[in-house]
């Protein structure tokens, strides 16, 4: 079925060639760049390599503690996902699994979520933490994120439906009590759709710019992409450091991607194939 | 505790009930409450009724900045329509006609998703800038020099700036959708139709196409709530401000300048009542999005019931 697509299809996968080409062309450029020296980068742009060092690194990871921020985004993230987890596959089990009355009402009350980014309610979001004393604090973001559950909620509960009835019930005979069938079984069961869910939102949260932006202000709680503002406001005087902390937080993350991309794109395409 | 025992669900459901309601539910009524004061967030409230949304419709500066605001954010709706779509149908169908560098091409598209925001606004300099700017120096190259040009302060190319960013960003997530969607069609379906001498383009109208429409119309829905509350692009090339006059400024951004912005250069009637315009501002934002997403609810819903 591949062959005799014409030319057309013939100048798209060209097309297509030069395109991704291009992309890890780009992403090699911001690396090269990242090696040289601030001076070289703003006047020489396209001489001859000259001076390659990891001076750019050691600046932003010494001078700059680029580690804490780089701490602080993992902890925004991993505490988030704990949260997420815990309150979305709690939650789906329980719409998915029992009968009762409102069941068709907390289902559409959950799915409420997925369609209203968290900007329209941010200002009273931002009065509630700030009543609760959690402006500039990590645990607003948390809190943030970690709560935005419609999506794994949908995801969760639509896997937990699909399980057969009699498990639960033979479970239920050999006198293993609600809690431990949630756990002891069927968690272990819904580890891949856990996975697909953590994948899609990892990277949500650890871009996340706006949420940061507006609860956290001092610098020793500051995550990554804020840190790359600081440098990208003023690319004359750190242009070099932008360089730095691109390749830094871009291309190891890349580098995982490609290893399990087929398993990251697969639980994507799960998410979207429900939804 | 028997009450609770024939209710195991409730175990199951409270938690994410309340935390949700407070963090995700609340705040969409909350807001719709502030909206109805004056007030800037410390002082005191004053209950104005309506008067915030007839002072952001008839204020002339207000309703300038707002109706040009909306007008970026539907030209980034219709410019994603009207090309990224498409194009993400074409390169889905290319990758799913298993194409010599498939996995290449799904990776490569699909890697933009994971670099931050404020990254890819400034990988977008290192290509657009006009001193350091590799298309300028293609141009130069190509023997263009003539037309290279700072792409980037170019006030009425922003918002097509801001969108190329959105779109080379996110046209792979858009793209693995429809790929899913194709993926889902009998293979015998595309076999008879091949048998019976439907070319490569043929097939992709009569029978791909009418197979992935729900998914195309689920992501028109998508694009419009991004073009709606997109904020990170427009903020970090264009500041507080949305760009000079206004270029990239967009829904959510004039949201955010009203309600936090401190620099604010409108001063006087706007500052002491920051919050109370910044909410009426989220809340006319919030209902263009409520009508489409209503729709979206709906094709979800009945999806579930089949």
């Amino acid at each position: 079925m591949n062959k005799h697509q014409g030319k057309a299809a013939g100048f798209i996968k060209a097309f297509l060639w030069i395109y991704c080409s291009f992309i890890v062309f780009i992403l090699g450029y911001i690396t090269y760049n990242s090696l040289r020296p601030k001076s070289q980068i703003l006047s020489n742009t396209f001489g001859k390599p000259t001076g390659l060092s990891f001076d750019n690194y050691k600046k932003l990871i010494i001078d700059d503690k680029f580690f804490r921020y780089f701490g602080n985004s993992a902890i925004i993230l991993i505490a988030s996902l704990v949260l997420l987890i815990l309150l979305s596959s709690l939650t789906a089990y329980g719409i998915a699994r029992y009968k009762f009355k409102m069941k068709k009402f907390v289902r559409i009350f959950f799915l409420i979520g997925l369609m209203f980014p968290v900007q329209l309610g941010i200002v009273p979001i931002f009065l509630i933490m700030s009543k609760l004393g959690l402006i500039n604090n990590m645990a607003s973001v948390i809190l943030i994120s970690g709560t935005n559950v419609s999506m794994p909620v949908f995801m969760l509960s639509n896997f937990f439906a699909g399980l057969p009835k009699e498990m639960q019930e033979a479970a239920q005979i050999d006198g293993a009590g609600e809690w431990t069938i949630f756990q002891k079984i069927m968690m272990p069961l819904a580890k891949p759709v856990v996975m697909a869910v953590c994948i899609t939102v990892s990277v949500q949260i650890w871009n996340q710019f706006f949420i940061p932006l507006i609860f956290i202000q001092s610098d020793k709680l500051k995550t990554i992409p804020l840190l790359v503002t600081k440098y990208t406001n003023n690319l004359m005087s750190s242009i070099n450091l932008a360089l730095a902390i691109s390749v830094l937080s871009t291309i190891p993350i890349l580098i995982i991607f490609i290893f399990f991309s087929n398993k990251i794109i697969d639980g994507v395409m799960a998410g979207a194939v429900k939804g | 505790m028997n009450w609770i025992k024939k209710r195991p669900y409730l175990l199951f459901l409270t938690p994410g009930i309340i935390l949700y309601s407070i963090f995700v539910i609340y705040p969409i009524f909350a807001a719709a409450n502030i909206s109805l004061y004056k007030w800037n967030g410390i002082g005191k409230r004053v209950f104005v009724g309506i008067n915030n949304y007839i002072e952001l419709f008839t204020n002339q500066d207000l309703f300038n900045q707002m109706t040009n605001a909306l007008k970026n954010s539907f030209l980034i709706f219709a410019l994603t329509v009207i090309f990224v779509i498409p194009i993400q149908i074409i390169m889905a169908y290319i990758i799913y006609s298993k194409a010599r560098g498939k996995s290449f091409f799904q990776a490569a598209i699909f890697s933009p998703q994971f670099i931050a925001t404020p990254i890819i606004v400034f990988i977008f300099t290192l290509i657009f800038d006009g001193n350091i700017g590799l298309f300028n120096k293609l141009l130069e190259v190509a023997g263009f020099g003539h037309l290279a040009k700072p792409w980037l302060g170019i006030p009425k190319m922003g918002i097509y700036i801001v969108w190329g960013m959105i779109s080379w960003a996110g046209v792979g997530v858009g793209m693995i959708y429809f790929l899913g969607a194709m993926k889902m069609i009998a293979f015998e379906e595309m076999e008879s139709a091949y048998l019976e001498g439907a070319g490569f383009w043929k097939r992709l109208f009569y029978i791909v196409l009418p197979n992935i429409k729900m998914t195309a119309l689920n992501l028109v829905l998508i694009s419009y709530i991004i073009g709606m509350t997109i904020f990170d692009y427009s903020y970090i090339l264009g500041g507080i401000s949305g760009g000079i006059k206004g270029s990239v400024d967009v829904m959510s951004l004039f949201f955010y300048r009203m309600a936090f912005g401190d620099s604010n250069p409108l001063g006087g009637v706007i500052s002491d009542n920051s919050i109370g315009m910044g909410t009426t501002i989220a809340c006319v934002l919030f209902f263009m999005v409520f009508i489409v997403s209503m729709v979206q609810i709906l094709i979800v819903y009945r999806k579930e019931e089949e």
